[in-house]
């Protein structure tokens, strides 16, 4: 059965790289020998000859660090205030009802409309960008907060009241610890919101950072270091993300 | 003479002038008595429970419990109220992180205890409720409300999801407990083997009413299932639910 089991896991990372070889193998034998269509499309070995000087120069590394700050703290900002704002909701009907069509305004705003506005409030340093990652993530958090806040056991907010627990103890021993798998759930979603938020400033207006890399590559026609760029977005974002999962088996694990 | 520590005077109960799901419920229960309710699904038990724990407020009509204790009340519902997140000693604790002035090490060793009684060993403390079995499950349950030492104990269908052997050995566990603590006891159940087996008195409820009352036994130990006094009850009990049950069809 073990045998079995470690087999089958064999062959699923054997299967994973499958996709990818084939997506590179067709976009080699695509642009091989066409300059034209390599011009448009860059190529494989283009866009791996483009990463090792982007290495060497520390121009990725940089620009890689400066995305990662930008969203990560507009992330953690963003994802703590909105779970702390959401979980606060369940507090009061009242103020919840009065809430919900600002916070359903604020999550319909495209955050590209909003961004010229940030940065002309920030400045066209890493605040903006900052601010842009925030706006992108509160809105998730909170939704998602709410909902977790709202939907815990009825038995769980019956046994606290016929115990004469306080709200503020139901809050914090039931509301708190069974809505966290929404907050969980609000971080996923939110690294690649933070990642977007963050893009979209360094797109619009900036001096550094993945988004300016590729929007500079982009006007000089540089296709392998807009690919360059896009991969090291991905890669950030795979990277967060698993960062979340560990973080997420580690506060679960009492549902594994 | 023995005072009643549970006195309910013309309770009725509706939600916002739809048709009553209580009418008139007179009621007492006195220390150490085990109160068993039989009836139909929907005619009124759980409401009734839910009124006497203060999770809804009557229509009219009063609720009065004679006890000194803070915790008056503990409620064991049908499927157990154990916090997932939380071990099971965590669970078993809550009432130290409910009311602060109890002392937690009293606390562990009543839970000790407890845990003894109900046939549990320590090391089911360090596990999460997703581990357990549903029997185990539902004496950690039946312990967590026992922590907050409850003068009476509303029972609601504690047992019906057990299968028939550890239904048994909870019955008698249980028993054992009202005897030994001289705790008051109210359970609701659709079995009338669980009824005459555990209850001192069985009352019938139907159309949100108490139609009638049977006395079973004035002592608290488990009614042997193949005795003639649990023949007997069972008959009467059962005849009575079944003509209740054609009236309602």
């Amino acid at each position: 059965m073990k045998s079995a089991n470690s087999k089958s896991r064999v062959l699923e990372l054997a299967l994973y790289p499958l996709p990818l070889l084939a997506f590179l193998s067709c976009w080699y034998l695509a642009t091989y020998g066409n300059q034209e269509r390599q011009f448009i499309f860059s190529s494989p070995e283009k866009v791996l000859e483009a990463f090792w000087r982007l290495v060497k120069n520390g121009e990725l590394l940089q620009n890689s660090l400066i995305t990662i700050l930008e969203a990560l703290v507009g992330f953690v900002l963003g994802t703590t205030s909105g779970a702390i704002i959401g979980l606060s909701l369940w507090y009061s009907r009242l103020v919840a009802k009065i809430a919900k069509p600002y916070i359903t305004a604020l999550a319909t705003v495209p955050i590209f409309a909003l961004a010229p506005i940030v940065i002309s409030w920030f400045g066209i340093d890493i605040y903006s960008k900052i601010a842009l990652a925030f706006l992108s993530t509160v809105t998730v958090a909170i939704v998602q907060s709410y909902q977790g806040a709202r939907a815990v056991e009825p038995r769980f907010l019956r046994l606290m009241q016929v115990v004469a627990a306080s709200r503020w103890q139901t809050f914090r021993l039931v509301v708190m610890p069974s809505s966290l798998i929404w907050v969980l759930n609000a971080m996923k979603l939110n690294i690649g919101l933070a990642l977007l938020g963050a893009f979209i400033g360094e797109f619009i207006s900036a001096e550094q950072g993945l988004g300016y890399m590729i929007v500079k590559a982009s006007g000089l026609y540089d296709m392998a270091t807009v690919f360059v760029g896009v991969i090291a977005l991905i890669v950030i974002a795979l990277l967060l993300t698993a960062l979340v999962e560990r973080l997420e088996k580690h506060l679960m694990k009492w549902n594994q | 003479m023995s005072t009643n520590l549970l006195t309910i005077d013309g309770l009725c109960f509706d939600f916002a002038g739809e048709a009553k799901l209580l009418s008139q419920v007179s009621l007492t229960v006195q220390n150490g008595e085990i109160v068993c309710i039989l009836g139909a699904s929907g005619c009124g038990k759980t409401t009734l429970l839910n009124l006497i724990a203060g999770l809804l407020s009557p229509t009219s009509g009063t609720i009065a419990i004679n006890s000194q204790k803070q915790s008056k009340i503990g409620y064991i519902f049908q499927s157990d109220a154990l916090f997932p997140w939380r071990t099971v000693k965590d669970n078993l604790l809550l009432a130290a992180a409910i009311d602060k002035s109890l002392d937690k090490k009293a606390l562990e060793q009543s839970m000790l205890q407890y845990l003894a009684m109900f046939h549990l060993s320590e090391q089911t403390l360090a596990k999460y409720p997703k581990q357990l079995s549903g029997g185990m499950r539902q004496r950690v349950s039946i312990i967590q409300s026992l922590m907050f030492d409850p003068e009476l104990l509303l029972l609601d269908e504690p047992f019906s999801a057990l299968d028939y052997y550890t239904k048994l050995k909870l019955e008698d566990e249980f028993c054992q407990f009202v005897k030994v603590r001289n705790t008051a006891a109210i359970l609701v159940t659709h079995d009338i083997e669980e009824a005459v087996a555990i209850g001192n008195r069985a009352l019938i409820m139907s159309g949100g009413k108490l139609q009638k009352e049977y006395h079973i036994k004035s002592n608290n130990d488990l009614l042997e299932r193949g005795s003639t006094l649990f023949a007997e009850k069972y008959r009467e009990i059962w005849t009575e639910l079944k003509s209740v049950v054609s009236e309602i069809r």
